[in-house]
């Protein structure tokens, strides 16, 4: 069985605009597998090539080098095939405002040419499950941003795509549609569709995907499943405790313990990075002691894909040094 | 690559069709289009042919080739930047249709447009009773001069920009001067020797000659090289697009 998408020696170059300026890179001869049935997240701090490799994916942009198959369809050759196969829910919701939910749903189901009475079938069933039906007869122009996403998600799978790419899904939705949406992906998938998800939405990719790729300076940094890359990571481990009262003062004192790292804020609590958790509980439990104040809430923490996320793109967390390259994930570059 | 079959031919002939009722729906009422499509030809008629001692016929010769021009070259540089714009251009892209159908989807568009609005002028002459020579011919006339001019549109709108003005301002920039040399405002045969010869480089200049030979009966250039031109025309000005596009693809805009 084929893989859903492969992309050998992915390589995007933009030629700088202005007479003598270098051209940037902005993808490096990047190199990875999605198997089918699978949701693939492809995490990315803002510059790293993320959006350019999707756009590359999905034939907005053009490869300066390298190649892409699709469901067994090169893209070089056959886009036609691989773009049947394909669904796309872009960032920005690129529904036609001055068409009604149903209208912009028939619309793409003739572009994919998904016969009549399937089409109408499918833009009812889909309305329906996107909580849309009541108002498909009103234009889109007066839809919520969590209707026009999620009817942009509906448009893009009316045709019962192999392969949904989708683009940043819930940043700026209310709790419920992000809540939604994450629940229409995991059914999605459960039917068989692959999910490429491109996000910076760390905690969705942890939640949702099978496995992630992190990219970063235009090559791939990580590739693995989140419980994988986190253990890789052990060294980014913690110890979340909250004193009462006035738990926000200690910060600097918990710093200083023997064993800390790092201590950061996270809400009412204070995150203490640390090599050896077990060593530190015992001391935070004898400064508290020390200080008379009650511990109201005492947990060790292994590293989140978040911790493992900033520790490859060299970004503030914990001990970890910033871009380390002795990281076993970074061993592992682009060659899963 | 995957042969063409009579399936994928018949889908693309589809998609053509899906793309161009899509828009005629949604654009063909935007400020813009009726700005630079509908009102515009109408003012510079008026303006260049009042109390110039003009017969009727003459007069909706030269009012048909006029709004064709204007309206069917207005579609593409509206439309396109409005879709990029909104991003939903990108989702014809990513549709499973050629480039070229694409931008056939769009030529039909303006071409439609212009027809549509040929057609209110045609209908007011012969309410009017102005003498028409060869009725058939107008209608066939005014199709293809208009689905000419909609694919000479679509050069500027396949420009990477999103911006309708941005767009707008250089395709009135060559619409303008092509206006003046093209036999619409001084006749063909009033034109000197070289002006004449600068006249044969602008697709106006058949179309307005074909416009003649249909309502006046009398052109300076034989029908069938009006016809031949401005049937090639309609290829010729679906490369720079499709060039432009490609262009667009690689720059990543």
């Amino acid at each position: 069985m084929h893989n859903a998408i492969e992309v050998e020696g992915l390589t995007k170059v933009y030629k700088s605009g202005r007479k003598g300026s270098p051209p940037v890179l902005a993808v490096d001869h990047v190199s990875f597998q999605v198997r089918k049935g699978e949701i693939f997240g492809f995490l990315g701090p803002n510059g790293a090539g993320k959006t350019t490799t999707h756009r590359m994916l999905t034939t907005l942009l053009e490869p300066t080098e390298g190649r892409i198959v699709i469901d067994g369809y090169d893209l070089a050759h056959d886009a036609y095939f691989a773009k049947r196969r394909m669904g796309l829910v872009p960032e920005e919701s690129n529904i036609y405002v001055d068409l009604s939910g149903w209208e912009n749903l028939i619309f793409t189901g003739r572009l994919y040419r998904v016969p009549k009475g399937e089409r109408e079938r499918r833009a009812a069933e889909l309305l329906k499950a996107f909580g849309l039906w009541e108002k498909r007869h009103v234009k889109a122009e007066y839809y919520s941003k969590g209707m026009r996403r999620r009817l942009s998600i509906a448009m893009a799978i009316i045709h019962r795509p192999a392969i949904l790419f989708l683009d940043e899904p819930t940043p700026g939705l209310d709790a419920q549609s992000t809540r939604m949406i994450r629940s229409l992906i995991r059914q999605m998938n459960a039917e068989g569709t692959t999910i490429f998800l491109t996000t910076h939405q760390i905690e969705e990719a942890s939640q949702l995907c099978d496995r992630v790729a992190i990219i970063h300076h235009g090559q791939i940094a990580a590739i693995d499943a989140p419980e994988r890359l986190k253990r890789d990571f052990q060294r980014v481990q913690s110890v979340e405790v909250a004193l009462s009262p006035d738990g926000q003062r200690h910060g600097q004192a918990l710093e200083r313990l023997p064993g800390v790292n790092k201590a950061v804020k996270m809400g009412d609590k204070w995150r203490l990075y640390t090599d050896d958790p077990s060593a530190l509980l015992p001391r935070v439990v004898h400064y508290a002691e020390e200080q008379g104040a009650r511990i109201v809430s005492l947990n060790t923490l292994g590293p989140s894909l978040e911790d493992v996320f900033l520790a490859i793109t060299g970004q503030e967390v914990g001990s970890v040094v910033p871009g380390n390259e002795d990281s076993p994930s970074r061993k592992r570059r682009g060659n899963r | 690559m995957r042969r063409w079959s009579k399936a994928r031919l018949w889908d693309e002939l589809a998609q053509i069709w899906t793309v161009a009722s899509k828009d005629v729906r949604v654009y063909y009422l935007t400020p813009p289009m009726i700005m630079f499509g509908l009102l515009m030809p109408f003012f510079l008629f008026f303006s260049f042919s009042i109390r110039r001692g003009m017969g009727p016929a003459a007069g909706l010769a030269r009012l048909l080739a006029l709004n064709t021009f204007f309206t069917a070259s207005s579609a593409g540089p509206v439309i396109i930047p409005l879709e990029r714009r909104a991003r939903t251009y990108d989702r014809l892209l990513v549709a499973p249709m050629s480039l070229v159908s694409l931008l056939l989807g769009k030529t039909l568009v303006g071409a439609f447009f212009a027809v549509s609005v040929a057609l209110v002028s045609l209908v007011g002459g012969l309410l009017l009773h102005v003498p028409i020579a060869h009725l058939g011919w107008v209608i066939l006339g005014v199709m293809l001069v208009s689905g000419s001019f909609a694919a000479f549109g679509l050069i500027f709108g396949s420009f990477p920009s999103s911006s309708v003005g941005g767009i707008m301002m250089p395709s009135t920039l060559l619409r303008w001067p092509l206006l003046f040399i093209s036999g619409i405002f001084i006749p063909l045969e009033e034109m000197s020797p070289w002006a004449r010869a600068l006249s044969y480089i602008s697709p106006l200049t058949y179309a307005q000659d074909l416009m003649n030979h249909a309502v006046l009966d009398r052109g300076v250039i034989p029908l069938v090289v009006d016809v031949v031109v401005l049937l090639l025309s309609v290829g010729l000005f679906l490369i720079p697009a499709i060039k432009l596009h490609h262009r667009s693809k690689v720059l990543g805009y």
